[in-house]
């Protein structure tokens, strides 16, 4: 999977985590914020949108350990190594 | 104590398609094995054949002989049975051909049934009965004799402590056991149609699945409905009821070391809290580190074999894997100790979570498992079939939202698959 399908496949799942909240997810950008900013989602989803990427790719960038990624952009990066 | 098969010699005690053997046939073949056994000296026979008629003849024969009788899982490896023939020094085993001297020599006996746990892998644990016990309950037991021409499906695999039950049963209530050609959830609902069963017992797991292949209003002569060998969740228990409000609904907790411990008659999922004070059905009941324990008179002498660790703790008490909590005055089964979900620290009982799930409209059968991630440890994953004709798609969101607005957050699946089926065991429990 390249980038930006990286970066689609994680807005399909962050959208779809927020209606199931009942809410919407504002627009995601490489450089947003997946915890703490603006989107509606916890550690917990944090945890299921990996296991969505990993599962999707067949890659697992946490194999070794935890590796720090702080944005979109910096997860979608992690699945493209 | 020989099994009361010379009581109405001639009516059918096993039905299977076209095919009956009757009280008869099985005492026949018990006089075989019995003098065959008789010539050879044997003293100790292992049952290798999930045949209820092989079962209950070596059992019988074993009853005259005063001889001990293993009954084993027939998906066990032939090295692991020949492990367990070495070290309890068995003198035969009967399967589905024949019986065959092993040569070992004979030993003493001591008059016992020996069941075999079953769900793990590798060696299964040996589970020793006094016949007298074993037997003695379905001799004396007051209700049977209502029983006499009842037909009950056998949902449960015959060589488990819930089969033996049931072929015991079938005996001594000069009752009718119907099998299944294949068993399939439609297969057992043609012999069940086939042959008019009175009565079902089975796992929730296969209750489930016998209602999905099942057009409403069938089955009308059902009297009696049983549930056992897994936690049992309320709207499993209410969909049973309304499948068939005619039948009187109970669900039974025993296991292979505790024996029967209780039945419990209400409808309500769980058990009454003042068990606990009181006892029940001569069993004692307690909590100890959120772990149900139980002393019941109808339980196991032991396991046999050296290396094997023992399940009482003191005194009779007997400590199981299930997970109880008092809420009010009810003890509810929250799940098994081996299955717990570490999920960010917090432990969530995937039993409670498909409890949730099947208590949802369209979903039919229900699968939480962990799966592993290097943020949260796990988190929760469900399987979930769907009722025929309800979008995927939608009917997942659905799901989603319920769960997100009704669990807590470290229960909520993360991860969910719309399946067409969850894996089941032989035993006709979910898969862990």
């Amino acid at each position: 999977m390249s980038e930006p399908e990286l970066l689609d496949l994680i807005k399909v799942v962050v959208d779809r985590i927020a209606t199931s909240k009942g809410t919407s997810a504002p627009k995601i950008l490489p450089n947003t914020a997946l915890l703490g900013g603006g989107l509606p989602i916890d550690s917990l989803d944090l945890a299921s949108l990996v296991v969505e990427l990993e599962q999707a790719t067949g890659r697992d960038p946490f194999k070794a350990g935890f590796v720090d990624f702080r944005t979109a952009g910096e997860l979608a990066q992690l699945y493209l190594r | 104590m020989p099994l009361p098969l010379d009581v109405e010699p001639d009516a059918p005690l096993l039905l299977r398609g076209a095919q009956s053997t009757t009280r008869a046939d099985v005492q026949g073949r018990a006089t075989q094995l019995e003098s065959c056994l008789s010539l050879r000296g044997v003293t100790r026979l292992l049952v290798k054949s999930d045949q209820p008629v092989h079962i209950l003849s070596a059992i019988d024969a074993a009853t005259r002989l005063g001889a001990d009788v293993w009954i084993a899982h027939t998906d066990l490896s032939s090295h692991v049975i020949d492990d367990i023939v070495r070290e309890h020094r068995i003198g035969a085993i009967v399967s589905s051909d024949d019986a065959t001297a092993t040569d070992i020599a004979p030993t003493t006996a001591s008059s016992q049934i020996c069941l075999m746990t079953s769900g793990t892998t590798g060696r299964p644990k040996v589970a020793a009965h006094a016949q007298e016990h074993f037997l003695g309950r379905f001799a004396s037991q007051p209700s049977l004799p209502a029983l006499s021409g009842s037909r009950w499906l056998l949902t449960y695999q015959p060589t488990t402590f819930a089969g033996l039950q049931m072929l015991l049963t079938s005996v001594y209530a000069t009752g009718i056991l119907v099998l299944p050609d294949e068993r399939t959830p439609q297969g057992f609902l043609n012999a069940a149609q086939l042959h008019g069963v009175t009565h079902i017992s089975g796992t929730p797991t296969f209750w489930r699945s016998l209602l999905m292949v099942m057009p409403p209003g069938s089955l009308r002569d059902l009297q009696q409905a049983t549930l056992g060998g897994e936690a049992i969740d309320q709207v499993t228990l209410d969909r049973i009821r309304l499948a068939f409000p005619r039948a009187r609904t109970t669900h039974i907790y025993a296991s292979t070391e505790a024996g029967v411990v209780f039945a419990v008659n209400d409808g309500q999922a769980g058990f009454p809290a003042h068990w606990l004070t009181d006892g029940v059905q001569g069993s004692q009941l307690r909590i100890r580190d959120g772990l149900l324990e139980v002393r019941s008179p109808r339980k196991m002498t032991g396991y046999l074999g050296q290396a094997v660790s023992t399940p009482f703790v003191d005194d009779g008490w007997l400590r199981t894997a299930d997970r109880v909590a008092v809420e009010g005055d009810r003890v509810h089964f929250v799940g098994r100790l081996d299955s717990v979900i570490n999920v960010g620290g917090a432990k969530v009982d995937p039993f409670s979570v498909e409890a949730f799930l099947l208590s949802l409209q369209g979903v039919t059968e229900a699968r939480v498992a962990g799966v592993r991630n290097q943020l949260t440890g796990f988190v929760v994953a469900a399987d979930v079939v769907l009722a025929p004709g309800l979008d995927p798609d939608a009917a997942r969101q659905r799901i989603l939202a319920a769960c997100y607005q009704r669990l807590p957050g470290t229960h909520v699946p993360r991860v969910l698959r719309i399946v067409d089926a969850v894996p089941v065991l032989d035993s006709w429990k979910k898969a862990v």
